[in-house]
C-alpha cells in the first residue's frame, strides 16, 4: 500500500537538479531552429524570386522544387538525408548538419511560397508610382515592394518559426542531443516519465510563446502611427520622441522660411484650402511658357 | 514635347490608333472621353509606363519608345524621361509603409541623391504648399482621400518635373473632397506648369484647359479650346458633352 502511494507521488526536485541538462538541450534546439530558419529564409527568398521568373525552364523547375519538398513527411526526409545519403555515401556529415539541411530544404519551400504571396500582394500601382518618380526597377523592388511585402509576411513567417522550433525536435531520431533527446534520456534513466515530459512540454511552450510575443511586438512596431503624435502613446520610447521633435523642428523651419513664427502647430487638421498658396516651381519662368519643349 | 503616331495594343485590342499630340510648355491639356477610349493609356504612354508598340515620344531633343522610320534622333532611357515627368494616379498610390514626408522625399533621396536634411526641408516645404504641413508625420492610411491625393501631388512636384500628368485624379474621391484637390490643381495650372489631365471634371476643363481633347475608340475625335464645350463640330463630341454636363 505504501509503495503504491510512493509511486504515484510526483517528485520535482530532480527536475530542478537536472536543469543544466535541459538547458543544454534548449541551447541546441534553439541553435538548430535559428540556423535552419535563417538559411531557409534566405533560400526561400531566392525560391520566391525565381518562382516568379518568366523563364520557361527556371519557373517550372522551382515549382517542382516547392511541391516535392512540401510533399515529403519531415521525419522521413530527416532519416533519408542522414542515413540514406550522409551515412550511406560516407559524406562525413554530422547528424546536426544533416538535420539542419533537411529542415532548411523543407522550410525553404514553405517560406518561398509565403514570400511569393507577400510580394504579389503588393499592388501593381505601387511599382508604377515608384517607376514614375524615376526610380529603377531594383530600387523599386528593394525600397517599395520588399518593405511592404515584409510587413505582410510577418505573421505567417512567425508561425513558420514556431513550427521550426517544434519540428526541430524530430532530429532526435538521428541522435542529435537537442531538448527532446536529453529529456528522453533523462526519463528513461529515472523512470519519471510524467515529470520529465511535462517539463519538456512546458519548455517548448515557453519557447513558442516567446516567439509569439516577439511577432506581436514586430507587428506593433511597424503599425502606422503618426510620428508627431506617437510619443503620447509610447512615452517610454526615446526614438519616437526624437523623430517627433525632428519633424516639429522641420515644421518650424518651413514656417520660418515663410516669415511665420509660431509656437507650434495645432494638432487638428489645419488644412485650409482658402489660404493655400502654390508657388511656381523654379524651373518654369514666363519666357519659357510659350516655347516648345 | 511631342507624341507622334502612337500605337498601342493589349492583345488583339487596339487601344491607341496613331495619336499625334504636341505638348507645349505651360500648356494645360485636358483629355476626356468615354471609358475604354484609350485616354488613360495615352497618358501612361507619355512617361512610358505603357511602352507604345509604335510611334515616338520626343522630349528635350531625345527620343523615346520605338522610333519613326528614316529618323536618327538621340535615344533616351525611360528613367531619364520619368525624372522630368511627374504623375498623379487615380488611386493615389502613396507608399503605405512611409510617412507623408518620407513619401515625398523618397524620390529626392534615391533618384536625385539629395542628402537627408535638405530633402526633408524641401519635402516639408512642398507638403506645406499643398496645405499639409501638420500631416508630415502621418501615414497614408490616416489621411483622407483628398489629403492623400495632395500628398501624391507634392510627391510628384518635389522632383521639379517639366510636365505633370494627372490620371483621373478626383475619380476615386468622395464628392466633398474633390474641391481641395481641384484647388491645388488650379493653383498649379496658374503657376504655369505644363499639365496633361485626364478627367471628367468639366468645370476644371472649362476653367484651366487650354486644349481640350475628346478621345473615342483610340483616336482623337476633336480638339479645341473652351469653345469645344459649347460649339463642338463632331456629333460624337456633342453627344458625350451633353451626357456628362
Amino acid at each position: 500500500m505504501l509503495e503504491v502511494v510512493a509511486q504515484t507521488t510526483f517528485r520535482w526536485d530532480f527536475i530542478w537538479d537536472s536543469r543544466w541538462i535541459f538547458f543544454q538541450g534548449v541551447k541546441l534546439t534553439m541553435a538548430i531552429a535559428l540556423v535552419s530558419f535563417a538559411l531557409s529564409s534566405a533560400l526561400g527568398l531566392l525560391v520566391a524570386v525565381l518562382r516568379m521568373s518568366k523563364n520557361r525552364i527556371v519557373q517550372p523547375l522551382i515549382a517542382s522544387y516547392v511541391n516535392v519538398f512540401r510533399a515529403i513527411p519531415l521525419l522521413v526526409f530527416i532519416l533519408f538525408v542522414y542515413y540514406g545519403v550522409a551515412i550511406q555515401f560516407n559524406l562525413n556529415a554530422s547528424a546536426i548538419q544533416a538535420g539542419v539541411l533537411a529542415l532548411t530544404l523543407q522550410y525553404s519551400a514553405w517560406l518561398g511560397e509565403i514570400f511569393r504571396s507577400g510580394i504579389q500582394a503588393v499592388p501593381h500601382g505601387q511599382r508604377e508610382a515608384s517607376l514614375s518618380l524615376g526610380m529603377s526597377r531594383v530600387q523599386t523592388f528593394f525600397r517599395v515592394v520588399i518593405p511592404q511585402a515584409a510587413r505582410i509576411v510577418i505573421p505567417p513567417t512567425g508561425n513558420m518559426f514556431i513550427g521550426m522550433i517544434k519540428d526541430s525536435s524530430l532530429v532526435y531520431i538521428i541522435g542529435v542531443a537537442e531538448l527532446l533527446r536529453v529529456s528522453n534520456r533523462l526519463a528513461n534513466r529515472t523512470f519519471r516519465y510524467f515529470e520529465v515530459y511535462l517539463a519538456t512540454v512546458l519548455i517548448y511552450l515557453a519557447l513558442t510563446m516567446a516567439v509569439y510575443f516577439i511577432v506581436k511586438y514586430l507587428e506593433k512596431r511597424y503599425a502606422p502611427l503618426d510620428v508627431l503624435t506617437a510619443p503620447a502613446r509610447s512615452w517610454w520610447s526615446p526614438t519616437a520622441k526624437r523623430r517627433a521633435n525632428r519633424l516639429r523642428q522641420l515644421q518650424h523651419e518651413v514656417l520660418a522660411a515663410k516669415g511665420i513664427h509660431s509656437e507650434g502647430i495645432p494638432a487638428e487638421d489645419t488644412a485650409d484650402i482658402e489660404s493655400l498658396e502654390l508657388s511656381p516651381p523654379e524651373t518654369i519662368n514666363d519666357d519659357e511658357r510659350s516655347t516648345h519643349s | 514635347m511631342s507624341l507622334r503616331q502612337i500605337h498601342k495594343s493589349f492583345g488583339t485590342n487596339h487601344v491607341l490608333k496613331g495619336i499625334d499630340l504636341p505638348i507645349h510648355q505651360g500648356q494645360h491639356i485636358v483629355v476626356f472621353g468615354p471609358s475604354g477610349s484609350g485616354k488613360s493609356t495615352l497618358l501612361r504612354t507619355i512617361n512610358l509606363l505603357e511602352p507604345p508598340d509604335a510611334g515616338s515620344i520626343c522630349f528635350e531633343g531625345k527620343e523615346y519608345g520605338p522610333s519613326m522610320d528614316g529618323e536618327n534622333l538621340q535615344r533616351g532611357k525611360p528613367r531619364e524621361l520619368r525624372q522630368q515627368v511627374g504623375m498623379v494616379f487615380q488611386q493615389f498610390n502613396l507608399f503605405p509603409h512611409l510617412t507623408a514626408l518620407e513619401n515625398v522625399t523618397l524620390g529626392l533621396r534615391r533618384v536625385k541623391s539629395v542628402d537627408r536634411k535638405e530633402a526633408e526641408l524641401l519635402g516639408a516645404t512642398y507638403l506645406d504648399k499643398v496645405g499639409l504641413l501638420d500631416k508630415i508625420g502621418a501615414f497614408p492610411s490616416m489621411l483622407s482621400g483628398g489629403q492623400q491625393q495632395r500628398v501624391a501631388i507634392a510627391r510628384a512636384l518635389v522632383m521639379e518635373p517639366r510636365v505633370m500628368l494627372f490620371d483621373e485624379p478626383t475619380s476615386a474621391l468622395d464628392p466633398e473632397l474633390v474641391g481641395e484637390v481641384l484647388y491645388v490643381m488650379r493653383a498649379l495650372a496658374e503657376s504655369g506648369m505644363t499639365m496633361v489631365v485626364v478627367t471628367h471634371e468639366m468645370g476644371f476643363a472649362k476653367e484651366a484647359g487650354d486644349l481640350n481633347i475628346f478621345m473615342d475608340d483610340g483616336v482623337i475625335v476633336e480638339q479645341g479650346g473652351r469653345e469645344i464645350f459649347t460649339d463642338a463640330q463632331e456629333e460624337r463630341t456633342r453627344t458625350f458633352i451633353k451626357a456628362i454636363l
